[in-house]
């Protein structure tokens, strides 16, 4: 037997980053701002898309890309606040998003009359934040119903995340949970992170958000 | 877990390298880095999984720490049917 060696050095992730590059490119053919929101299971992702579709969906025509593990039922929950395509990436057992899913499911989204995309991953601290996407930015959610610890216990999340949203603030109030401990453990792990704290079920603090979203709109060449 | 999608990702860049001679693939030994967001240990267990069944069967993985995010196929030893030299 004559084992012979082939080098290689080829990074595992190369194949995905192409395709995200492609994604990219034709995101900004059609000055899509595109944002891929990550968080834990159960942070309020759903919500806050549903409360930004009823307010935005039609002034910034936004387009809503779900993951799941399993079902479409944050698909059929967002459908409900939109004329719009929802479009579902169900995958499987895969605990993320990849650029090729995302790539297929664009060519379901109207993107001539879409000038924001939301991308919802799957929920996992983990495994999303490996893999590029094609968005502008990744944007974590962080419940007040988590540990102040998170970001320093998933500290690749919120190093390649440009905002946070913290969310849940309603609940501030009933739980023990330090704001200002978890936003400082969150700059501890990446300085440059934009923050925004709100209730996706009362409505507080949704302005800003709205406004950065207006924001991003009007930066990637639409006019709103 | 994102190791089995790794596992997989690693299988058809090996696939890819092979090509149609498809030579007795031996070992697929790959850099993890510290901070790649890769759990060795699982990633060798999908690894397994993946070289269970052809083209790969009878391939082992070897995981090949190192410092840094790398996450890179390193190398491929493969038994092209050749007698030894």
């Amino acid at each position: 037997m004559a084992v012979r060696t082939i080098e290689v050095r080829e990074r595992v992730m190369a194949r995905n980053d192409a395709l995200a590059a492609q994604v990219r490119a034709r995101l900004a053919e059609h000055d899509i701002a595109a944002f891929n929101l990550v968080s834990s299971p159960g942070a309020g992702k759903t919500l806050l898309l549903e409360r930004t579709l009823a307010e935005l969906g039609e002034e910034l025509d936004i387009a809503v890309i779900t993951g799941d593990v399993q079902t479409q039922n944050d698909a059929d929950r967002l459908a409900v606040h939109t004329s719009r395509l929802v479009s579902a990436v169900v995958t499987g057992g895969a605990c993320h998003l990849d650029a090729l899913q995302v790539m297929t499911a664009l060519d379901a989204i109207d993107l001539d009359h879409t000038r924001l995309l939301f991308i919802e991953n799957v929920g996992n601290l983990v495994c999303p934040a490996n893999w590029d996407l094609g968005e502008a930015s990744k944007i974590v959610l962080f419940s007040v119903t988590e540990g102040e610890d998170k970001p320093l216990k998933y500290p690749s999340m919120f190093q390649r995340s440009s905002q946070a949203v913290m969310t849940k603030t309603d609940l501030l109030a009933h739980v023990p949970f330090d704001l200002d401990l978890a936003m400082k453990n969150a700059r501890q792990v990446n300085p440059d992170l934009e923050f925004f704290q709100l209730s996706g079920l009362t409505g507080d603090g949704m302005e800003s958000w709205f406004e950065f979203l207006r924001a991003s709109v009007r930066a990637t060449g639409s006019v709103v | 877990m994102h190791e089995m999608s790794m596992a997989l990702e690693i299988g058809r860049i090996a696939e890819e390298k092979l090509g149609e001679r498809s030579p007795q693939l031996v070992t697929v030994a790959v850099d993890v880095g510290d901070d790649a967001g890769v759990e060795p240990a699982n990633l060798e267990f999908c690894l397994e999984a993946v070289f269970a069944v052809p083209p790969f069967t009878g391939a082992r993985p070897a995981i090949l720490r190192c410092a840094g995010d790398v996450l890179r196929v390193a190398y491929l030893e493969v038994d092209d049917g050749c007698p030894d030299d």
